[in-house]
């Protein structure tokens, strides 16, 4: 999405299956178009694979439909048209939340059924009122929010709430449970993605493990925008260090720099001095330096290596989240900026081949280097950052 | 007078073992007593991975290796502290 003020929309989305379903019932989609960022929650009736293909056509249909600026009433119908029918039932049947955030100022919340998205804002929870619509038969729930930093919508399928009926609950945990369990974790200021694995995590141990519904959550944070700068090698051609250097430091934002001769050059640019530290904070990660006026100075392709398995599990289920959260290493460090401080990652690349490097006993050389950054600049781009590769 | 060893800590010596050579010449430094004789820093590449783990004592560059770095404090560091 174009950027049109300040703000911008961080989002994260996971799901947890019907224990011995191989597919999830619930599906979610994200369109993005110039002025405005569709996202759209199904769930589809039943669980498994018919559950699965439902919420998948519903999610796909109207988020397409609505990025193209089709009317909602269109979208339902046709919504309504297409679905198959189910012949257990009788009924064509996928719920579904649409978050629609136009121009980064307002969003507009549409839902057929689902759980009310929950509206976090300075902590508190908001009642927004809603208007009630009929469409095709379907009542159908619309909001519009003026958005604020810092707010936090979090939608759900119902498999959220039915967390724990008959378990450790008589009737699942209550919007009100899930509201008051989620204000605990606003103040720590985590992603979206962390929000939602936290709360299906919840889910998870509420279901004892065993859910009995798929459970999806999409958890979306209105933020301020935050460039990144990173710098990862030293350029091709020696007479372009001053121009790599000045482009570099030029921009707003944090800044990193990875790689020995990297960081040389950097202190000779800025006339300060290169710090070496000593302190082995993860054993495999190689220390950090320090140079005055660069928010972090790491070492090159081991970090990095490391940096990008971070960011492909963060992807997944983000099981090594504890790891990087708290870790005082390069790679836990860079892995805090590029996934929860960025919103737009600006890498800085140099070509430079390094000879004494390229021994292929060493997993180190220049095409797993350019490897590294072609691979970490497409996982950020899946976490929803806008990201730029610049080579020199 | 202070005697300055250096390690690299760069990519390449680092995957050759720049840490246990680090944490070796720590313990070493430790156990002789020789903490206000001697300083261990870092550095980045020094430009001569083929010999990894770079290591320099003063202006001197020497080859260590995790499994000599005993040898080399015995030989080539204790006698220059004279």
């Amino acid at each position: 999405m174009t950027t049109k003020n300040e703000l911008c929309a961080d989002i994260g989305y996971l799901s947890i299956n019907h224990a011995g379903e191989n597919l999830c019932g619930d599906h979610v989609e994200k369109v993005e178009t110039d002025d405005s960022l569709v996202i759209v929650l199904a769930d589809g009736l039943g669980s498994g694979v018919k559950a699965s293909i439902l919420s998948t056509l519903t999610s796909k249909i109207i988020s397409t439909m609505i990025a193209a600026g089709l009317k909602l009433e269109d979208c339902v119908e046709t919504i309504a048209a297409t679905l198959p029918v189910c012949s257990v039932r009788g009924v064509a049947y996928s719920t579904f939340t649409i978050i629609r955030i136009v121009e980064n100022k307002r969003a507009e919340i549409i839902q057929y059924d689902n759980p009310k998205v929950i509206l976090l804002r300075d902590g508190e929870n908001v009642e927004y009122p809603v208007e009630r619509l009929e469409i095709g038969g379907k009542r159908i729930t619309k909001a519009d929010i003026q958005l604020k930093e810092g707010d936090i919508f979090i939608a759900m399928s119902d498999g959220v709430e039915h967390a724990g009926v008959g378990i450790i609950y008589n009737f699942g945990w209550k919007r009100s449970d899930i509201i008051e369990f989620m204000k605990t974790f606003i103040p720590v200021g985590f992603t979206a993605k962390t929000l939602t694995k936290i709360l299906l995590d919840e889910c998870d141990r509420l279901y004892d493990g065993k859910p009995g519904d798929d459970a999806t959550v999409c958890t979306v944070k209105i933020r301020s925008r935050m460039p990144v700068n990173l710098m990862f090698g030293p350029p091709a051609k020696r007479e372009d260090n001053d121009i790599m250097m000045s482009q570099f430091f030029e921009k707003d934002g944090k800044r990193i720099i990875c790689g020995g001769t990297t960081s040389t050059i950097a202190a000779n640019y800025l006339k300060k001095q290169l710090i070496p530290k000593l302190e082995y904070l993860d054993p495999e990660v190689p220390p950090m330096a320090e140079i005055e006026g660069v928010d972090l100075v790491t070492e090159g392709v081991i970090t990095i290596s490391r940096v990008l398995e971070y960011a492909k599990d963060y992807l997944k289920d983000n099981d090594k989240y504890e790891k990087w959260s708290c870790g005082r290493d390069g790679a836990s460090r860079i892995a805090r900026m590029l996934f929860e401080d960025a919103t737009d990652v600006n890498f800085f690349v140099g070509r430079a081949v390094n000879p004494a490097h390229q021994n292929p006993d060493l997993p180190i050389t220049f095409n797993i280097k350019m490897r590294l950054v072609e691979e970490l600049s497409d996982c950020l781009g899946k976490m929803g950052k806008k990201v730029n590769v610049t080579y020199f | 007078m202070m005697m300055k060893i250096t390690v690299c800590i760069g990519s390449s010596c680092h995957l050759k073992g720049s840490r246990e050579v680090v944490e070796g010449l720590q313990k070493l430094i430790a156990d002789n007593g020789l903490k206000d004789k001697i300083e261990l820093a870092g550095t980045f590449c020094l430009g001569q991975c083929q010999t990894g783990v770079n290591v320099l004592v003063g202006d001197e560059r020497y080859s260590v290796t995790p499994e000599t770095v005993t040898s080399f404090f015995e030989k080539d560091v204790l006698p220059k502290l004279g």
